[in-house]
């Protein structure tokens, strides 16, 4: 308790909102305890979840959060492998805001595992199920959190003045970039990929053999966006300049590739015969509009427009619309348009709430906190450039 | 609307394979399953709805009964973790038809829970029976989700919860008995032998009797077979059984995962290889223009 205290009256003294900061510790306390709960008492005395919901909130969050987070291999693309120098302001805080996320995935996950005590099962060879995507997805988690790992490793390298690990790490930044896109690639899809086996399931407005496709779309758009939203409010929060130019780059690759998705989506309805479904299924038509309509065309309008790619303004309000509109996808395809095998309905337990909200505030507070005491941002005078 | 869906997937389907395969004939991943192992004939037309079967079920697999709130009875709603098969009265609205349906595992010949399972736990026997490894089990639910016809059920109630399903009384075939339910059938509704011989049966039956049953044998061709084959006197979506293509919906899950993962990775890696080189050769160029022009401007000066 002493040392929160201290830490928090030294994050205080810098000028950061102490209501704000108490509310998140208390979220992520509070997060804490009903995860603790949920691992003693197993999933049916602290969810809501039943033979007819067999999946929740819980796979929402993770399949929201791992698009989001693909921030990090956007940005890490862009500088390292492209070379693009101007970028490397950004890469930190992206890939620590990716890390994070990717963290409190793998913790959701573990939530969500009924048998979560045999998690190490997935890693036992003799096991594998090279056909399962929840295979694939597995092996993506736990190697793709590795690489963020060794990405984000610097930062505390540096901070630590461990110079013989930075000079292991540092040749080798090209080869673990390389290998995170690589993986982030086959995670992405591979969410989509899992929906595949599930024709039946799935309401055609979303199922179609490109799902792989569509979900890996999604998640650069997103990630993009990420990059965005995430560069608006830490630099302005850490009170850095930052310059505008780099975002209004961003935002013109994300509104070519809304339209590419754009034209995926509408291509694949019509040539499905389906384009009807768009208005003939009642709240469902409602709920895929409303996805296309905030997470696609506002965004693609919006980013189209040159005087909002310049604005911060803009910029984050275009880049929240594509994150809403992601999370309105990432709860229909798991859970809002899959058909329920049973007629319970489904509307999740405080618990579920507490562990998805305290998560998602325990990862501000360590973004926050490794901010400050890691050189996360780059320096005040560096960043003029 | 399914047709359609259905020719666009087998276009997609064919196009992704296309594009993995060439020109290459390759075995397909989703053909090397037994088609002829054992199956179990359901007589909606015989069936007394008496629910022999069900607690024979029960007693033999050691599952408790889930009685109504008067506890007269073991009064099942729904498949359970408790109750791996379950009798059901279909009555379609408006009609004065009605019929019993058995409901259980279909054993499926491309089961979609073996395909979705990440660590294996569940399997196909050689007798075509869809088996479930608990040790291995990690509770992700994948099955049952994937599963068409709902039918893998969790122990909810438990801290550390297995998935819990017919067996098709694996342990009965292994020791030459037959499952626990068609034995205790009293009245010949439900019919247990080799897959082949009866489907045999079963077109026998609408032959022989003109007008007592759909002409359809329900399982024989649904999602490329499934071992429990239903004749009914209703249409079977009216009986309470999903209307199901021949195309196993295994298939594309495990043409993707069989050819597209290495694929996409493949080509990932190699664009990455290649963007990568491309902008360090072009940087070294023009890092060796400038030294030059550097020099020249020496020279001059």
């Amino acid at each position: 308790m002493n040392a929160v205290d201290k830490r928090k009256g030294a994050l205080v003294k810098k000028g950061t909102l102490p209501v704000g900061y108490f509310v998140l510790v208390a979220l992520a306390a509070l997060g804490l305890v009903a995860g603790i709960v949920r691992l003693i008492n197993g999933l049916g005395a602290t969810t809501n979840l039943s033979d007819s919901y067999p999946w929740g909130l819980w796979i929402v969050y993770d399949v929201f959060f791992i698009p989001f987070s693909a921030g990090a291999f956007m940005i890490s693309a862009i500088t390292h492998i492209y070379n693009r120098e101007e970028y490397h302001c950004l890469a930190r805080p992206v890939i620590l805001a990716g890390f994070l996320g990717y963290l409190f995935v793998v913790v959701v996950l573990l939530m969500d595992l009924g048998r979560w005590h045999r998690f190490y099962n997935v890693l036992i060879p003799w096991y594998w199920n090279p056909h399962s995507f929840m295979f694939e997805v597995s092996m993506c988690v736990t190697l793709y959190t590795g690489i963020l790992v060794m990405e984000i490793a610097p930062a505390i390298l540096e901070r630590l003045n461990l110079k013989k690990l930075l000079g292991i790490i540092r040749p080798l930044t090209v080869l673990i970039a390389g290998a995170g896109i690589v993986l982030s690639s086959l995670h992405q899809s591979s969410l989509g990929s899992l929906f595949l086996l599930m024709p039946y399931k799935l309401h055609p407005l979303w199922w179609t053999p490109l799902l792989p496709l569509l979900f890996f779309t999604l998640a650069a758009i997103s990630g993009l966006s990420m990059v965005i939203f995430v560069a608006i409010l830490s630099f302005k929060a850490f009170g850095r300049r930052l310059k505008l130019g780099l975002l209004t780059d961003i935002a013109r690759i994300v509104s070519i590739m809304l339209g590419i998705y754009l034209v995926l989506k509408i291509g694949d309805l019509l040539l499905a015969g389906e384009i009807g479904l768009v208005v003939s299924e009642g709240w469902i038509s409602v709920l895929f509009l409303e996805e296309m309509i905030i997470g696609v065309v506002v965004p693609l309008i919006l980013f189209s427009m040159r005087r909002v790619r310049e604005s911060a303004y803009g910029l984050f309000w275009g880049a929240a619309c594509v994150l809403v509109g992601l999370a309105v996808n990432r709860a229909s395809v798991p859970l809002l348009a899959l058909r329920a095998s049973g007629g319970d309905v489904y509307f999740p337990h405080w618990i579920e709430f507490a562990v998805a909200v305290g998560s998602i505030a325990a990862g501000i507070l360590m973004f926050v906190l490794a901010a400050r005491f890691l050189p996360v941002f780059p320096e005040p005078k560096a960043d003029a450039h | 609307m399914t047709i359609d869906r259905r020719s666009f997937l087998k276009l997609s389907g064919a196009s992704l394979a296309g594009a993995f395969l060439g020109t290459k004939q390759t075995t397909p991943v989703w053909a090397a399953r037994a088609h002829n192992g054992v199956a179990m004939l359901y007589d909606a037309t015989k069936c007394i709805g008496c629910r022999a079967c069900q607690n024979a079920c029960k007693e033999w697999n050691g599952n408790p009964p889930e009685p109504d709130s008067i506890g007269l009875h073991d009064a099942p709603r729904e498949l359970s973790a408790d109750t791996w098969t379950l009798i059901q009265l279909a009555k379609p609205e408006g009609s004065n038809e009605w019929a019993f349906l058995k409901r259980q595992c279909m054993h499926c010949l491309h089961p979609a829970c073996v395909s979705a399972c990440p660590v294996s736990a569940l399997h196909q026997t050689e007798y075509g029976a869809v088996v479930y490894e608990p040790k291995r089990c990690i509770g992700c639910r994948y099955c049952m989700v994937a599963c068409p016809f709902g039918i893998p059920k969790f122990e909810w109630d438990e801290p550390l919860p297995y998935i819990r399903k017919c067996t098709f009384c694996i342990d009965r075939l292994e020791e030459g008995l037959e499952p626990a339910c068609s034995e205790a059938c009293p009245v010949g509704a439900l019919t247990f032998g080799k897959r082949d011989s009866l489907i045999a049966e079963a077109e026998a039956r609408i032959r022989n009797n003109p007008g007592r049953y759909v002409n359809h044998i329900y399982g024989k061709e649904e999602l490329g077979g499934t071992s429990m084959l239903y004749l009914s006197p209703i249409p079977f979506e009216k009986l309470g059984l999903p209307t199901l293509s021949p195309e196993p919906v295994t298939r594309l899950s495990e043409v993707v995962a069989t050819y597209g993962t290495p694929s996409l990775a493949l080509s990932v890696a190699s664009f990455l290889g290649g963007v990568y080189y491309w902008f360090t050769k072009r940087e070294k160029e023009l890092q060796a223009k400038e030294a030059i022009g550097q020099e020249e401007r020496e020279v001059e000066s």
